[in-house]
């Protein structure tokens, strides 16, 4: 390149091309942009002896501020669990009957217990406590087995249904399939059905169901809550309400298990989720 | 023009060091112009932070402020939530088109007389000429050797350049904090490590920029230089030498004809007042911030000779055309550019005054639970569960009556308001937040249609009366 | 000037040497990392291939391009983490062809959405998804309750899986249809060894159709796998921080 057009207005170098009959101008690139882009070379130098960098043969240079996301993660997690200390404290403090009424606990209590929920409960109750079909119970609604006070849910979580725990709650109900005959158990399944307007009443039904069944469903068929026995006359059936399931139940009751938490969780949890679970709708 | 026909063996580097530019003072017009331009935009920006506007106990006094933490941006009587940046988009646009309007009438006046750059670099060209002297002795000082009056200079102006950028730093930071507590702060070293921050950095970018970069900003980093050939056209006003009469150029001595010569003597004052060091003579370029400083400078010497003003003029390449043939030459506001950048700004700003003045102080959003989608209850009614937020952004405590409509005989409780079923619940939204409500609406599932259902959330401010409605779902089986 | 670009413009060979020590660098830098894969895989319990069900149902969600509005990776942040749950690791994605990592979220990240919600409200969502959330702007597959799974090549898809390394034993692939029947809830006979090739498999009759095995029920069985394999109560941070 030894011989380049200069213009004439401005004494510059051209490029040497035109395109289209435009021609433009060559002039030199400022002398600190250079600099500047060696300076950012400098700086990453840097950067890789600080922060991590370089795959090696089979591992990775680590870098000299040990940095890693993951830990940075765990630090804001952490920081966040100090910044909440004052409300556990508070919340260890008071009785759980108190928490559901004092809004502003509530409002942390719920908030805490919405995460432990989703942790441990979800997988057999659901989120938001929806139930799910083969005998978890809806903790939405307003129909409890074992209460649905806040003292009552929380010895609830705590101590577990048929659990083993010295305390978990349990009940059994006799296998009346040994004692009645099949079509006896459909014919008081109907009755049972009928409790809530379903069903075909029958004298027959009425004679078995308050022989059988009331010493521990209620005279009503109104369940008791001390016993666990569920409420009959309600639309809301843990195992299925069709005459079929009913019957079957009857028949061969099953029984579910709910794990103890106690020990599991730590006390101020314990209250959150019980706070959170009253709070779904159908708290008493 | 360009019709190139000297050629040379190259020369040219690919890097090239900066050429230190020494701009001579200069009185005219347009320097009074643009010294008017500094004292307002400079008393603004230093000034507006210290302007105060009540609003109110507990709110902040002052009349700009953008409150980051708080999430509110204040401008006098309006108050901006985080939802509503788009007002932001708005400023932006009218900003933009506003730009381009002003640039297709007056050419870069932005450059020449507001840019902060501009502005800045002038005001620490002007110190420096305090400092060192005016062109003759600062390229003299800078051709000496160290000594000790040279050292004193220096000094002197790098720390005069230190405080003025200190002091733009520190404003800037008043415009987000309340100003007479930030400035108490800042000197006890109370402030937060935020605001040290951002202090030190545009101390650092106002000190590099405005006391070394200078022209390599409009040259090398800005891009509005590079657009201007698009936001031109033959009536914008520009900056230009009028070759026409003034060439051919050479020296003239006092009283010469100027018969069969131009009127340019070559003096080259308008090479030496230029800040971004161009010479205008070679027509109108990249690096011509159109300050019109030249204008000044070439005035200031036609008198001398008897020649007429405006050798290098403030004008349109068409008037120039018309000068040219001893056309009378006009002014053209009116062009179909200019007239649609006038309607999109008076659209866009009609809207966004709309929008302002039309907006309401309060919103209502529902959040429907997904999970369950429904509850059965034990008398049978289907329950939905539903987290309604109601934005109060009033500063003065409110109360909303909570209705839902759209399914017969529909009910709702709140837990911590209302706890038996009721058709309407009170809520109380306190000032300048977002109330969040937990409600649960029961229904009768034979006054349901279909799977999913369409209800709506009424909140009305019982103050004024104003409803805010939202449409959401009630799920069933 | 000395050097100038157009000495290698106009030499062959010294410009395709350069060529290719370029596009060298491009591709050491995918290669290299590949040599850390026991580093950056952390040790974890529970992780296993897709079952036949699962990855047919993983095959629909591509073929659809639900990762176009979806990303699969819970990044480690408190937000995140604090809202989708343990961070994504890489072991979860071991066996994902391609993964599902990314950032955009049009729609919620799905990495641990399996277990959330109710296989029902995944039927309603699919089917309209303003049902359930009616600020969605995300489009209806209702056409998925109503095709029928294609499922007759489902041992093909574990063969080919199983060539670019996910550890699908022959016992896998030889009943790969039969596991998918039993997963769907219309197998015959005893779902143990069902349950041990797959453990932690969600099973029964997802879309709510009991009569037919149907693309939805496919979509839906995968949804409610994601993220529920590796049991984090094992899992040691401190061996895996970076």
């Amino acid at each position: 390149m030894a011989n380049v057009e200069k213009d004439t207005v401005t004494g510059t170098d051209t490029t040497g091309h035109q395109w289209d009959g435009i021609k433009e101008l060559n002039n030199p690139l400022p002398r600190w942009w250079l600099y500047v882009l060696y300076a950012t070379i400098v700086w990453s130098v840097g950067y890789w002896v600080v922060y991590p960098a370089w795959p090696s043969l089979s591992s990775y240079t680590k870098g000299v501020l040990g940095y890693s996301s993951r830990a940075e993660m765990e630090k804001d997690v952490a920081a966040a669990r100090k910044a909440q200390e004052s409300w556990r404290a508070k919340l260890a403090a008071a009785p759980i009957a108190e928490i559901v009424k004092d809004k502003d606990l509530l409002v942390y209590a719920t908030a805490g217990g919405k995460a432990v929920f989703a942790e441990n409960c979800q997988p057999c109750h659901g989120a938001g406590g929806a139930g799910r079909p083969g005998g978890y119970p809806v903790l939405a609604d307003d129909d409890w087995l074992w209460g649905g006070a806040p003292e009552e849910i929380l010895a609830t979580v705590r101590f577990g249904v048929r659990s083993g725990h010295k305390d978990a709650r349990a009940s059994e109900m006799p296998r009346f399939g040994e004692q009645l005959k099949a079509d006896e158990i459909r014919v008081l399944a109907d009755h049972v059905l009928s409790l809530s307007g379903k069903g075909a009443k029958s004298d027959t039904g009425v004679k078995l169901f308050e022989e059988n069944c009331i010493a521990c469903h209620g005279d009503d068929g109104k369940g008791n809550k001390d016993l666990g026995t569920p409420n009959l006359a309600d639309g809301i059936w843990l195992l299925g309400g069709t005459r079929e399931t009913i019957a079957a139940q009857i028949a061969t009751p099953r029984h579910g298990v709910m794990p103890a938490w106690e020990g599991r969780l730590d006390p101020v949890a314990l209250k959150m989720v019980a706070a959170y679970i009253h709070a779904l709708g159908g708290g008493k | 023009m360009n019709e190139p026909s000297a050629v040379a063996t190259s020369s040219s580097l690919l890097y090239a060091a900066r050429e230190e530019i020494y701009p001579r003072k200069v009185k005219g017009t347009f320097r009074r112009l643009k010294w008017a331009a500094l004292i307002v935009l400079l008393g603004l920006y230093y000034g507006a932070p210290w302007l105060r506007w009540d609003r109110g106990a507990g709110a902040p006094d002052q009349a700009l402020l953008v409150d980051m933490p708080g999430r509110r941006a204040y401008f006098f009587m309006i108050e901006i939530w985080p939802q509503e940046v788009y007002y932001l988009t708005g400023l932006l646009i009218l900003a933009a088109i506003g730009l381009f309007l002003i640039t297709a009438l007056a050419g870069r006046v932005w450059c020449g007389f507001t840019c902060p750059q501009t502005v800045w670099t002038d005001l620490f060209m002007w110190v420096e000429r305090l400092i060192e002297g005016d062109r003759p002795a600062r390229m003299a000082l800078d051709r000496a050797p160290l000594s000790p009056a040279k050292a004193l200079k220096r000094t002197a102006k790098h720390l005069a350049w230190l405080g003025l950028a200190f002091a733009t730093g520190g404003a800037w930071i008043m415009y987000f904090a309340d100003a007479p507590t930030l400035l108490r702060e800042f000197f006890v070293g109370r402030a937060s490590a935020e605001v040290y921050g951002f202090t030190a950095l545009f101390t650092a970018t106002t000190y590099v920029l405005a006391g070394f970069a200078r022209e390599q900003v409009c040259i090398y980093m800005c891009p509005w230089p590079r657009i201007q050939g698009a936001m031109f056209d033959e009536h914008s006003l520009i900056v230009t030498y009028e070759d026409w009469r003034g060439e051919p150029r050479g020296g003239a001595k006092h009283g010469q004809s100027f018969e069969g010569r131009g009127h340019c003597v070559d003096c080259g004052l308008c090479v030496q007042v230029c800040p971004t060091g161009v010479d205008i003579r070679q027509g109108l370029q990249m690096a011509c911030i159109g300050c019109a400083l030249c204008v000044d400078a070439c005035n200031s010497i036609m008198p001398r000779f008897g020649l007429p003003k405006n050798l290098i003029a403030y004008d349109s390449i068409a008037n120039q055309a018309a000068r040219m043939k001893g056309d009378p030459p006009r002014v053209r506001w009116l062009r179909p550019r200019t007239v649609a950048y006038t309607a999109i700004l008076l659209v866009v700003g009609a809207a966004m005054a709309a929008g302002l003045v039309g907006r309401t102080r309060a919103e209502v959003h529902v959040i429907a639970d997904r999970a369950p989608l429904f509850v059965r209850l034990s008398d049978g009614d289907l329950r939905n569960g539903y987290t309604v937020k109601i934005l109060n952004m009033e500063r003065a405590d409110k109360e909303f009556r909570l209705e839902v409509a759209g399914i017969s005989g529909a009910t709702l409780t709140i837990p911590g308001f209302v706890a038996e079923e009721r058709t309407a619940a009170a809520l109380p939204v306190k000032a300048d937040s977002v109330g969040t409500f937990r409600v649960f609406v029961r229904a009768r599932p034979d006054r349901l249609e279909g799977r999913a259902r369409e209800i709506v959330f009424a909140a009305t401010d019982e103050s004024d009366g104003r409803a805010y409605r939202r449409a959401n779902v009630f799920n069933g089986p | 000037m000395a050097f100038s670009h157009e000495k290698i413009e106009t030499n062959v060979v010294l410009l395709s040497i350069l060529i290719l020590v370029t596009i060298s660098v491009g591709g050491l830098v995918q290669m290299v990392p590949l040599a850390t894969m026991d580093q950056t895989i952390e040790k974890v319990q529970g992780m296993r291939p897709y079952s036949p069900l699962e990855l047919l149902g993983r095959n629909i969600y591509v073929r659809e391009g639900c990762y176009l509005c979806h990303s699969q990776m819970v990044r480690p942040f408190r937000d995140e983490v604090e809202r989708y749950g343990h961070y994504s690791l890489a072991a979860e994605s071991l066996y994902d062809h391609p993964f599902q990592w990314g950032s955009k979220r049009t729609g919620p990240d799905l990495a641990r959405v399996g277990g959330k919600y109710s296989n029902d409200w995944h039927a309603l969502h699919m089917a309209n998804p303003r049902a359930v959330v009616p600020e969605s702007i995300m489009p209806a597959y209702s056409f998925m309750a109503r095709r029928e799974l294609r499922a007759d090549d489902a041992a093909e898809h574990l063969k080919a899986l199983r060539t670019v390394g996910v550890p699908y034993t022959e016992d896998d692939i030889a009943n790969a249809l039969a596991d998918l029947k039993t997963q769907a809830g219309a197998g015959e006979g005893d779902i143990r060894p069902f349950t041990e090739r797959y453990p932690k498999a969600p099973m029964g009759d997802f879309d709510g159709d009991p009569k037919r095995i149907t693309e939805l029920d496919a979509l839906i069985a995968y949804l409610q796998v994601l993220g529920t394999l590796v049991d984090f109560t094992t899992f040691r941070p401190e061996l895996a921080r970076r």
